[in-house]
């Protein structure tokens, strides 16, 4: 037999067959090793599981429009290009339009967004029902459905008014699909030429009228009964020439050409859309807490149905990246994006870092405490074990023992309950954490391989130093007192 | 051929001399037995024998060296290659195994060898009760088995104090003639003891009394 071999057999007979007392300091091990893999083990998944908390407080970045620009559906992907897949963790569009309940005489906010998105950018909504999933449906906020009595499965309809058109926009950007135009021209001897037009989802003529009773009776009087020379208009787009898109009524030249111009001025000074009405189905009432639960929202596709344009006003993003990061993201696409800037929401970045940091701290507090404590329970057993073995101590040293190996002996049996201290800490710790996880942060969380051995390491370490005193007292018996047979 | 001196050895502790200078000379493979009232000083006498202890004054030759100056590391060393100790208390590790008893001898000496251990048990007749612990054993078996872990290294010198003073006639008279045995294999026996029968079986016998040699008597009958 090998010394090695009898140094292993003192160890664990002395562990094995001195069961009671060995268990107690094996359980203060165990249990400091449970605390502490367990707090570890928390503390590397509370910064990721606090970032999911904080993100479903709101999103933590927006993306706006720059100056003078509006944003749509292309700027946007194009803009988030810039935010690495795994860390986008949603981006939610919204437009807010004002949309009239016109059979309650009501009218609220409606927000278009897009709800799968939302899901994902704000899971504190709370939805009694469902999210809509396809279009013509929606979701009511909480306010509203109580003012109105609506509730998941009701209909409601709701009807886009124009507002009235600004005159500075270009004839170009006038050309609204489905909006109505109504213009004037002087026609033949300066009698005055009206014609109201509609225009189709295309923006091109859908129908027209003119009113041409200034005109001569036999001529131009006759154009709006002249259902072939209407007809050419019907399908064309804005702005038209004479001549070359529609062919002049023949002998009424001066009529017909006042009938373009009417239409061509119209675009530029007097458009306006025709209201639009939509039938919708409310799928669920929304509640929030917050100011959400006093809008509409239905589909961003529904919305430009009614009102003819797919313009988006703002979008919010939940990035999972810490702080500094997210302010590269925001100059990146800033800088990068024509009509796209971005900004931090940050109210709710800030806490995040700082709740953060205050949680790890208090958390690496708590561990070198239970660290401690641990220290201070395995070292006084330890020191109980070397006091209630006084004897077998001095009769170790009578036989020859040296110091070196009753120093060897004593930190072999700490480390050997060190190492049975952090398996069993690692497991246990794993389910303390596991526990805590799914109660706290209400997810679990998956074992990390290191955790085994990075408890067993620091559960020996502990336990040495745990001996050090111990082994001290141990080293300092003397035999010949011990021995001398009281 | 001297093997142990003493010479004007004093132990002093505060005002009282346990050892008032006692000087003794001890050949190689001689068995000597030592008496006296209690608190004479023979338990004294013994630990620095036994290099467990300096004496205040005087020096210790063992084998010629003198260990009343030596550190205590190499009275350590000097002890476990020299001696081996007998307790009247025959102390033993608990938790180990009669064999494992012994084997913890061999390894502070050198290296554990089971075979060889169990050889000694069978030599004090326990080679059955080898794998039970000593709570499982009686005081003159766990006796037997200090004497075993005692020879295993083969000492010059065996120190017992009191050996059989916690032992029935039948344990005594094995315990003896395990001594005799060792007497004859030349090993140099110091024994302590009240018992004059003890005392008896050596060859010369030494009473100490107020930490002084009292007196010395040569047993005449040894060996009939
Ligand atoms: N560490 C010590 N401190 C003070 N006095 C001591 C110490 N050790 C022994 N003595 C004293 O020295 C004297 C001798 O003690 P020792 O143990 O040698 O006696 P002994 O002859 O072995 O007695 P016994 O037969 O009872 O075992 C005693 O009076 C004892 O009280
Ligand atoms: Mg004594």
């Amino acid at each position: 037999m090998t010394k090695r071999r009898m140094f292993l057999r003192m160890i664990t007979a002395s562990l094995l067959r001195r069961r009671s007392r060995m268990l107690i300091a094996l359980l203060s091990i165990g249990i400091g090793a449970t605390i502490l893999a367990g707090l570890v083990t928390i503390y590397v998944d509370v910064p990721r599981q606090m970032g999911a908390q904080f993100r479903s407080y709101g999103a933590n970045m927006l993306l706006l429009p720059k100056d003078g620009e509006t944003l749509n559906s292309e700027s946007l992907a194009d803009a988030l290009q810039a935010i690495p897949e795994d860390e986008l963790v949603g981006a939610a569009p919204y437009r807010y339009v004002r949309l009239d309940m016109t059979t309650r005489q009501q009218s609220f906010t409606a927000a278009g967004t897009d709800f799968e998105q939302i899901t994902k950018t704000s899971p504190y909504f709370s939805v009694e029902g469902a999210y809509p999933v396809k279009t013509r449906e929606i979701l009511v906020g909480k306010e509203i459905a109580e003012v109105i009595g609506v509730k998941a499965g009701s209909s409601m309809e709701l009807t886009w008014q124009p507002t009235s058109s600004s005159s500075d926009k270009t004839p170009e950007e006038s050309r609204v699909p489905g909006a109505s135009l109504s213009g004037q021209a002087e026609g033949f001897g300066g009698g005055i030429v009206y014609v109201t037009a509609a225009l189709d989802d295309q923006a091109h003529i859908a129908s027209l009228s003119v009113d041409s009773s200034t005109q001569t009776p036999e001529y131009g009087g006759r154009i709006p009964e002249d259902e072939a020379f209407l007809n050419q208009f019907i399908g064309k787009s804005l702005p038209l020439a004479l001549g070359d898109s529609v062919d002049a009524l023949t002998g009424a030249t001066v009529t017909s050409s006042a009938v373009v111009e009417a239409l061509n001025k119209a675009t530029e000074t007097a458009v306006s859309a025709r209201p639009r009405t939509l039938n919708f189905q409310v799928t669920g009432i929304l509640t929030t807490g917050g100011e959400e639960e006093g809008y509409v929202f239905m589909s961003l596709e529904d919305l430009k149905t009614m009102t003819g344009s797919e313009q988006v006003d703002i979008a919010e993003l939940s990035v999972s990246a810490n702080a500094e990061q997210l302010e590269t993201y925001v100059n990146a696409i800033t800088e990068n994006s024509g009509s796209v800037r971005a900004r931090l929401v940050k109210r709710v970045a800030r806490s995040e870092a700082s709740v953060l940091e205050k949680l790890t701290a208090l958390v690496f507090l708590v561990t070198l405490v239970v660290l401690l404590l641990t220290m201070i329970c395995v070292s006084t057993t330890m020191m109980a074990v070397v006091s209630e073995r006084r004897r077998e101590i001095g009769l170790r040293k009578a036989l020859g023992a040296s110091d070196s190996s009753i120093r060897a002996e004593f930190l072999g049996e700490g480390l050997f309950l060190g190492l049975l201290g952090g398996v069993m800490g690692a497991v246990l710790g794993f389910a303390f954490a596991q526990v805590v996880s799914v109660h706290v942060f209400g997810s679990s969380i998956t074992f990390q391989p290191l955790l085994l051995p990075a408890a067993i390491i620091v559960s020996m370490a502990i336990a040495a130093a745990s001996c050090l005193l111990p082994i001290k007292r141990a080293v300092a018996i003397d035999p010949a007192l011990v021995l001398k047979g009281e | 051929m001297s093997l142990l001196e003493l010479k004007n050895v004093s132990k002093i502790y505060g005002e009282l001399k346990a050892l008032d200078n006692v000087s003794l000379h001890v050949d190689q493979g001689e068995w000597v037995a030592i008496m006296g009232p209690s608190g004479s000083g023979k338990s004294t006498m013994m630990n620095i024998i036994g290099c467990m202890d300096k004496p205040t004054k005087g020096e210790v030759l063992l084998d010629g060296v003198d260990i009343s100056r030596e550190s205590s590391k190499r009275l350590t060393d000097i002890r476990r290659d020299k001696i081996g100790l007998i307790f009247q208390q025959f102390h033993m590790v608990n938790y180990l195994t009669a064999v494992e008893n012994v084997m913890v001898s061999q390894y502070y000496h050198s290296m554990p060898d089971e075979k060889e251990a169990l050889e000694a048990l069978g030599r004090v007749g326990l080679r059955e009760r080898a794998r039970h612990l000593p709570s499982q054993l009686s005081g003159g078996e766990q006796q037997r088995v200090c004497v075993a872990r005692a020879l295993i290294n083969h000492p010059e010198l065996i120190l017992a104090d009191e050996p059989t003073g916690n032992l029935d006639e039948a344990n005594e008279n094995i315990v003896l003639d395990l001594f005799a045995q060792l007497h004859k294999e030349g090993t140099t026996l110091i024994v302590v003891t009240h018992d004059p029968e003890v005392a008896e079986a050596a060859q010369r016998t030494i009473v100490l009394e107020h930490g002084k040699v009292a007196r010395e008597v040569i047993n005449e009958n040894f060996g009939k």
